[in-house]
C-alpha cells in the first residue's frame, strides 16, 4: 500500500485468548484493532458507529450473515471482511470466497502474516470497489445516454425540429436551469408524454 | 460387515439446525441413510454464508439450503458463480412472524381494537407506520435470517399487502439465534424466522406471532437439497441415495406420533439444543401465538411429505416463483431473470430420475 494512513479494524470474535493475540500481532502497526466479543443485534449499529476500514470475524460466528448482507440489503456501505478460521480447509475455501472482498486468514496469529493478509485484504477491497464503481458509471452513462436521446426524439417529433435543433434547445433549457442534461431530459419526458395524452386530438 | 463399511461413501451434509432440519436428523438417527448405503457426517452451520462458502468450495458435498440459495449461488449473487442444483425439496413452509410485546401494544392502541384477529392483516400496521411519521418517531425495524431467503421475500410481500415497503419500515439480517434476545432488548420490532425461534419468543412472553409464512404463501418450498453441479456429475449415484434417504425420512414424519419423536432427537445437544417444549409445536401443527392465548391450529405449519400430492420435487413452478421473487425484491433483474435457466438450478428431471427407477 502506498499510503501509511491509520485503519480501523473491527474485531469480531468470542475467542478472547486468540483476539488477544491478533491485537498484539497489530502492535505499532498501522492497524487500531476494536474488539467486540458475541455481538448480537447490535452488530449494524456498532459496523454504523466505528466506520471501521475493515472487519475481522471468525468464519464460524454466526453474525457472518450480518456482514454479508452488508453487499445486499443495507444502506451500509460494504467494507472487507477478512476471517478467522481454524479449520485446514482454509485454502480451499480461499479460493472459492468473492475474489477482492473477502479473504480467510488460518487459526495463527503470526504478526507478519495477518498484517501481510490485512493488506492484501485492504488493497483487492479497494480494486474491486474501483472496477465496481466504473461498471457502475458506465451503466449510468449508458442509461442517460438513453434518456437523453428518449427526449431529443420526443422533442423532434412534437415540435418539428431537427436533431441538432432539438439537442441545442435542450442544452440551453439545461444550462438556464442549472440541471444536468440527463435531468432536464427527465422532465422534458414527463411533460411531453403529459402535454401528448392531455391534449384531445 | 466390515468390508460393508468401508465402501459406504462419506458425505458431509451441512445444515443450520432448525426445526425443518428434522428430516436431515430422522434420517441420521432412524438409519436411513444407513439403509441408502452411506455413511453421511451432519455438519452443523452458524450462518448460511459459512455454509454456502463451503458447500461452493467443496469441505460440504451437499446442504440443507434456504429454497433461493441454489438460484443465488448460479447467478453469482451470492459469493462467486456457482453452478448448484437442488434435486429435491425437503419442506415447506415453518416460518412466521413475531412482534415485540410494544410493538402489540402500539398496534392494539393504534387502531383502538381490543384484540387481533389472525392471521393479522398487514393494514394495521400502516396504521402505525403512519402515525409513527406523523409523530415523528422512529421507523420500525424488522428482521429477516438472510437476504436470499423466503424469509425474506414472506416479509416483504406481507409489508406490499399493506403498501409498505424498505422506504416505510427498516429490514436488516439477523442470525436466527439472535432473534429473540435483539426482539427482547428492542433492537427489532419484529422479526420472520422459521422454528424453533417463534415459539420461543412466545414461550419468554417476548412477542406475539402475528402470522405464519403458510398464510403468506401457502404451500411453498422452504428448504431445498442443495450440490454442487460438478458434484452431482461425478457422484450421482451418491446423490440418488441422498435424496432417497431424505424422501424417506420425509414420508416417516407424516406420522404425528414420529414427529414427536423427532422434536426430541432434535431438541438434543448435538442438534438444537433447545427445549422440547419450543420445538414439537409447530411440528405437530400448532402455532404458538402469545403468552395465555390459545395456539392456531395449522396442520401444515411444517410439511415434510404429503400423501397425495409430490411435494418433494423441485419444478420448474417452484424455482420461477422464487426468481420472481428475486426480481420484486430488487435483487436480480428482470432481463437477468429472463436469460436464466431455472431448469438447470431446480432439477425436477433428476428427482423423477431418482424416484420412478426406484418404482420400477
Amino acid at each position: 500500500m502506498a499510503n501509511d494512513a491509520k485503519l480501523s479494524i473491527l474485531l469480531i470474535d468470542d475467542n478472547d485468548e486468540r483476539a488477544h493475540a491478533f491485537k498484539s500481532a497489530l502492535q505499532k502497526s498501522r492497524y487500531d484493532v476494536v474488539h467486540l466479543s458475541s455481538p448480537t443485534s447490535g452488530l449494524l449499529r456498532e459496523v454504523d458507529a466505528l466506520q471501521p476500514d475493515i472487519i475481522v470475524i471468525d468464519i464460524e460466528s454466526p453474525s457472518r450473515d450480518v456482514l454479508d448482507s452488508l453487499h445486499t440489503i443495507s444502506n451500509f456501505a460494504p467494507k472487507p471482511v477478512v476471517m478467522f478460521s481454524d479449520e485446514e480447509d482454509t485454502e480451499i475455501i480461499n479460493q472459492s470466497v468473492r475474489s477482492g472482498v473477502t479473504a480467510y486468514i488460518v487459526g495463527d496469529t503470526d504478526p507478519k502474516r495477518v498484517r501481510s493478509i490485512l493488506d492484501a485484504a485492504v488493497a483487492r477491497f479497494d480494486e474491486f470497489q474501483k472496477l465496481r464503481k466504473e461498471l457502475d458509471d458506465t451503466k449510468q452513462a449508458l442509461e442517460a445516454r438513453k434518456i437523453i436521446d428518449q427526449a431529443k426524439r420526443m422533442f423532434m417529433e412534437q415540435r418539428g425540429l431537427d436533431e441538432q435543433q432539438a439537442y441545442a434547445a435542450m442544452r440551453k433549457m439545461a444550462m438556464d436551469a442549472g440541471q444536468k442534461l440527463e435531468d432536464m431530459a427527465r422532465t422534458l419526458i414527463t411533460i411531453l408524454k403529459n402535454l401528448e395524452s392531455g391534449v384531445p386530438k | 460387515m466390515t468390508d460393508n463399511y468401508q465402501t459406504k461413501p462419506i458425505v458431509n451434509l451441512g445444515f443450520v439446525p432448525l426445526t425443518d432440519s428434522a428430516p436431515l436428523i430422522v434420517a441420521k438417527e432412524w438409519g436411513f441413510f444407513d439403509d441408502c448405503g452411506l455413511d453421511v457426517r451432519l455438519q452443523a452451520q452458524h450462518s448460511w454464508s459459512t455454509l454456502r462458502d463451503k458447500l461452493h468450495a467443496g469441505v460440504l458435498d451437499a446442504a440443507q439450503m434456504l429454497a433461493p440459495m441454489p438460484i443465488a449461488s448460479s447467478l453469482g449473487l451470492s459469493g462467486p458463480k456457482t453452478a448448484v442444483i437442488a434435486p429435491m425439496v425437503l419442506s415447506l413452509n415453518g416460518n412466521a412472524i413475531t412482534l415485540s410485546n410494544d410493538l402489540y401494544d402500539e398496534i392494539l392502541r393504534t387502531n383502538d381494537v381490543a384484540a387481533l384477529t389472525l392471521p393479522m392483516a398487514s393494514y394495521l400496521l400502516r396504521e402505525v407506520v403512519e402515525q409513527r411519521k406523523t409523530k415523528n418517531r422512529p421507523k420500525l425495524r424488522f428482521a429477516s435470517v438472510f437476504p436470499y431467503s423466503c424469509h425474506h421475500y414472506q416479509l416483504l410481500e406481507w409489508l406490499q399487502s399493506a403498501k409498505l415497503s424498505t422506504d416505510d419500515i427498516d429490514i436488516i439480517v439477523i442470525p436466527p439465534a439472535n432473534m429473540v434476545d435483539s426482539l427482547h432488548c428492542g433492537d427489532i420490532d419484529g422479526y420472520c424466522v422459521g422454528g424453533p425461534w417463534n415459539a420461543k419468543a412466545v414461550r419468554a412472553g417476548f412477542g406475539v406471532t402475528v402470522l405464519t409464512s403458510y398464510d403468506i404463501w401457502r404451500d411453498s418450498a422452504e428448504k431445498v437439497l442443495g450440490v454442487l453441479s460438478n458434484y452431482y456429475d461425478n457422484n450421482t449415484d451418491v446423490v440418488a441415495r441422498l435424496c432417497r434417504a431424505l424422501k424417506s425420512a420425509c414420508e416417516w414424519l407424516e406420522y404425528t406420533p414420529n414427529r414427536f419423536e423427532a422434536a426430541r432427537a432434535l431438541s438434543s445437544y448435538d442438534y438444537l439444543d433447545a427445549p422440547i417444549d419450543v420445538i414439537a409445536p409447530s411440528l405437530i401443527g400448532s402455532c404458538l401465538v402469545k403468552e395465555n392465548l390459545s395456539p392456531r391450529h395449522l396442520p401444515g405449519y411444517n410439511q415434510f411429505f404429503c400423501p397425495y400430492k409430490d411435494i418433494n420435487m423441485p419444478t420448474y413452478a417452484c424455482g420461477e416463483w422464487l426468481l420472481k421473487q428475486m426480481v420484486s425484491a430488487g435483487q436480480v433483474t428482470q432481463k437477468v431473470a429472463d436469460n436464466f435457466s431455472v431448469n438447470d438450478v431446480f432439477r425436477a428431471d433428476v428427482y423423477r430420475q431418482i424416484f420412478e427407477r426406484k418404482s420400477l
